[in-house]
Order: C-alpha cells, then structure tokens, then sequence
C-alpha cells in the first residue's frame, strides 16, 4: 500500500516538472511575440509632416543652412552625374523610390516648375533610393510620370550624406544657387508650398 | 525512505516553479531592436487534428501608417505578403487576405491605393497532425503614412497551434 502511494507520488511529480517545462517553453513563446506586438516605433511628428492639415512639410535636418554635401551618382543611361555639373543653379534634389505614392504626385509638379522656371537656371535632380528594383523598373516609372529632369540612382554615400538616419520618401532638398541648402522637406505638401519653396531657392543667393 | 523521496519531489517542485521566473527576470530585457509599423500578435490556437480548419492571423499597424493591401492596384506598389516556411506535420492551403480600403493623399484626392489600416486579419487554411505546432512565416509590407512612405520591411512571425 505505501508502496503503491509512493509510486503515485513519484509519477505525480515527474508529470508536474514535465508539465511545468512545456508550460514556460510555450509561454515565453507567446511572451517573445508579445512583446513583439508591444513594440512600438517612434517617428518624428515632421516625419507625417501635418500636410493633411496643409502645413509646409518641413523637416530639421543637420544640412539646413550648409553647403550641400557633393554628389556623384550615375543616371539611368549609366551617366555619372554630379552636383557640381550644376554649378551656379538653384535646385531641387528630391529622394524617391518607385514604390513611394506621395512621391509619384509630386515628380509631375517638380517636373512643371523645372521647365516653368527654366529662365531662371532652376533644375530639378531626381535620387533613386528604392534598392529592390532595377533600371527596367525604374525607366518605366519615370516615363509613365512624364518626369524628363536627370534621375540618378542613390548609392550608400548619398543616403549617408543626404538622409543619415531617416528613410522618409518623398525627401527634398533646395540648394540655393551658392550652392547652400535654404529647406529641407519631408513628405509630400502641397503643388502651392512647393512652388513657393522653388521661388524663395530662386530668389535665395541671387546677385 | 519516504521521507527522503518526499524531500526529492519537494525539491523537483521548487526548480519547476522557479523556471518560469528565471526567465521573466533575464529574458525581459533584450530591448526589440527592429523598426517595425506592423506587429503580429499571437494568439493560442486550437484547431481539430487531421481535418481542414482556418487560422486566424492578426496584424496590427502601429496608428497613423498603413500598408498596401495584397492587391495595391498598381504593379509599382509592394503588396503586403505572408511566405511560410514548410513544417512536419503541418499542409497550408492558400492564404486568404483580406480586401483593402480605398485611401488617397490628401494633396491628390483623385489618386487611389488600397491598403491595410488600422488591423487586418489573414485566414490560413491547415490541415495539421495532432500535437504542437509553429510554422515560421515572413509578412513583407511596405509602410507609408499620410504623407510619406518608408522602404519595404520584413515581420518574422511566429504561428502556434495545437491540433487535437
């Protein structure tokens, strides 16, 4: 009879310290992917950039107000491009990548004022941050958007230079004609902010 | 005798409770280091052995992003995709997304995306040998916000479910 408890006694408890190992290996599964889901990023109020309230979409950015770091990147045809070819100008160097919505209504407005405001040495310089697609890919989404100012296709430098830590897409830069960045946008505003933020580049610098 | 087994399960009983705490008190600290604007929240499953029945996967969006649906309506935009790694024991069938919602930038009404917002739940359909299981899966998704979009990203997810 003792003996027959003992045995119940034993099992019982071999079960309980197997049980007890399965138990904690499949909560702290559950525990590891829960605390997954209660990750939670941060990004930058500038970063969503308040357009849909129709704020200019203006990004803090350590290039404000220096000179804009040189870059030299290939074009679509295999061109090697470079900052300094445009020399003397006022411009655009806007990021984008083919998967970007907001930035694919943007390119046709940038495209408008780099032929409207020709006359007044304004050009517009496309970068391609977007490494998952070719130049297939890339052509075919520039043709369909009508854009004809130089895409060049980004490099790590570039990213390190121009975006550091950030990914946003669309992401502007205006360089004034001495060749110092006057804005920084994050985001798409509206086809007025730009205008306005092509006339001040224009205006900045100027003799 | 007795006395001396009784003291063995005692101790054995200590050490199985204790585990569960060793974990919460060192495992807890490795910060989650990946950006993400999706998270998976699992979910304790139970579905009857040998037969076809439909798990229910659900991803959250962290507020303010969206992702493209599985169908965005462009070939230029990256539709958010679930890939499953092959698992004894377990036969998937199709994976069932759901429709997305239309959504257009406020700048440009007439453009439309469809996308992902808020939650989204995908349906796999299994059938599974009785037991424990987790299948391994990748979400691919592409995150934007009102305004901006961010480049494409990869979930690991991690599918538990018993089959009884």
């Amino acid at each position: 009879m003792r003996r027959a408890l003992l045995l119940i006694m034993m099992v019982s408890g071999i079960s309980l310290v197997v049980w007890s190992g399965y138990h904690n290996i499949h909560e702290r599964r559950l525990a590891a992917q829960e605390r997954e889901a209660a990750h939670v990023t941060l990004i930058p109020d500038n970063s969503s950039s308040g357009s849909a309230s129709g704020d200019a979409p203006e990004a803090p950015s350590p290039l404000l107000g220096k000179p804009a770091p040189p870059l030299s990147l290939v074009d679509l045809s295999g061109k090697q491009v470079s900052l300094s070819d445009f020399k003397g100008h006022p411009l655009v160097v806007n990021f984008w990548g083919t998967y970007c919505a907001p930035c694919k209504i943007e390119m046709p407005w940038l495209e408008t004022f780099s032929k409207k405001y020709a006359a007044d040495g304004f050009d517009v310089i496309g970068v391609t941050y977007d490494s998952e697609v070719g130049k297939d890919t890339i052509s075919k989404n520039v043709r369909k958007l009508g854009v004809t100012y130089p895409i060049l296709l980004s490099d790590p430098k570039a990213e390190k230079d121009y975006l550091a830590d950030t990914e946003v897409l669309p992401m502007s830069f205006y360089v004034d004609r001495t060749g110092k960045v006057i804005q920084v946008t994050a985001g798409l505003g509206s086809e007025d902010q730009l205008e306005a933020m092509v006339k001040q580049t224009i205006a900045a610098g100027a003799q | 005798m007795i006395r001396r087994m009784l003291t063995s399960f005692a101790t054995l009983a200590v050490f199985a409770a204790a585990v569960p705490f060793c974990h919460a008190q060192f495992g807890m600290d490795a910060p989650a280091k990946q950006k993400s604007y999706v998270t998976y929240t699992a979910e304790a499953q139970s579905i009857p052995a040998g037969q076809r029945a439909v798990l229910q996967l659900r991803f959250q969006l962290v507020p303010g992003f969206h992702v493209n649906s599985h169908t965005p309506k462009s070939d230029t935009l990256i539709p958010t995709a679930l890939t499953l790694q092959p698992t004894a024991g377990v036969k998937p069938g199709d994976l069932v997304y759901p429709p997305g919602q239309p959504f257009s930038f406020s700048f440009d009404p007439k453009e439309k995306v469809d996308v992902y917002a808020g939650a989204f739940i995908v349906k796999l359909p299994v059938v599974a040998t009785p037991g424990e299981h987790t299948m391994d899966a990748t979400l691919k998704y592409q995150a934007c916000d009102n305004a901006s979009c961010y480049p494409p990203r990869t979930l690991p997810v991690k599918i538990l479910f018993t089959a009884k």
